[in-house]
């Protein structure tokens, strides 16, 4: 009996802490609706720090594809989001008309980009540090890196 | 309490403390990440807060339509965001912040040479055009380069007010002959006072692009 017990409490345990570390830097939020017919509605929540994580089982040429598709985008996107880390708390763009409202701004340290139309809601909230992660992958494994 | 109680109470405290072994190892192991993470998640210093140091500039652009639909923009970027990112960016004309242009005389007229002239000038008007059509004028004015168009060839009338720090276009052409030097016009615009720096009004739009302290558009 207390074996079992013990062994409950150990799993439990692990259990909660593995969570608390995949949940430590929060969630990958892609909310997508479109409001037409045959639209796609796509809702996804992922633990941020699983991406990365899950980054390593990728195959290696896989990620050297990936990389060397983003290999232009790769500096800006890395220049781009060691900077908006400076700035956890900000609203950089706003566009608001009588039907629409376009923002991208960071919030808590993360990227926030919200879009609300007529036709269309788009919602996407990702940890800058997990884009960070990403993009530093991805430049591990640029051809010669 | 008797020796079975206490027996009993004994094997549960070793059973607890065995069971939280792993709980306590996990947490020696996994601290300097939940560290790492608290330090990458939490605002960490005065300057990424929410109100700025004064230290930070910001470029605001804010585009209000009139028209139906009541258009909005507003755009705020702090300069040095600005000033990190645009050498990353090697696209087309745009090589390590700066612009390739072609040839620096633009219409016929050698822009290199005129900005030079103007810098070494006076304070005063060098530009006055008044017709029925448009009034123009471009001259330098507390060590600010000023253009200034009012254009009344339509019954809505627009106006256009364009007013840049001298330091800022000398940084701008401080580069090669066939290039302008967008970091350094930036990082001589983030030495600059509040400002503002261009403003559009006509019938329709009113387009302003200032700079201050405030990372938010008033």
């Amino acid at each position: 009996m207390m074996l079992l017990a013990k062994a409950a409490l150990g799993l439990g345990s692990t259990l909660v802490l593995a969570g608390a570390y995949t949940m430590r830097e929060g969630v990958i939020r892609i909310d997508v609706d479109e409001f037409r017919s045959g639209g796609s509605h796509v809702h996804l929540w992922v633990p941020a720090a699983a991406v990365p994580m899950a980054m390593h089982f990728v195959p290696r040429e896989h990620m050297r594809h990936a990389s060397e598709e983003a290999r232009e985008a790769l500096p800006i996107l890395h220049a781009v989001v060691k900077e908006l880390k400076k700035y956890p708390d900000t609203q950089f763009v706003e566009i608001e008309d009588s039907d629409q409202h376009v923002q991208i701004r960071t919030h808590q340290g993360k990227l926030q980009i919200d879009v609300d139309a007529p036709d269309q809601k788009v919602h996407v909230l990702c940890p800058l540090s997990t884009i960070e992660d990403v993009t530093s992958q991805l430049e591990e494994h640029a051809p010669g890196a | 309490m008797s020796d079975r109680k206490r027996g009993f109470f004994a094997k549960a405290v070793r059973t607890a403390t065995a069971g939280s072994l792993p709980i306590l190892l996990a947490a020696v192991v996994l601290s300097p990440l939940g560290l790492r993470a608290q330090s990458t998640a939490a605002p960490a210093s005065p300057s990424q807060s929410t109100t700025s140091v004064p230290k930070d500039r910001w470029l605001h652009v804010r585009v209000i339509s009139s028209d139906a639909k009541g258009e909005t923009v507003r755009v705020n970027v702090p300069l040095e965001l600005a000033e990190k990112v645009l050498p990353a960016i090697n696209k087309d004309r745009l090589h390590a912040g700066k612009v390739r242009i072609d040839d620096s005389r633009v219409n016929d007229v050698d822009v290199r040479a005129l900005v030079d002239a103007i810098r070494t000038s006076k304070d005063g008007e060098f530009v006055t055009v008044q017709s029925n059509d448009c009034d123009v004028r471009v001259a330098k004015q507390s060590n600010h380069l000023i253009i200034h168009v009012l254009d009344k060839q339509n019954s809505k009338k627009s106006e256009v007010e364009v007013k840049v720090p001298m330091k800022v276009v000398d940084a701008l052409f401080s580069a090669g002959k066939d290039e302008l030097d967008l970091v350094a016009a930036l990082h001589a615009l983030s030495a600059q006072g509040d400002t503002e720096l261009v403003s559009v009004k006509d019938h329709e739009n009113t387009v302003r692009v200032w700079l201050d302290s405030k990372n938010v558009t008033d």
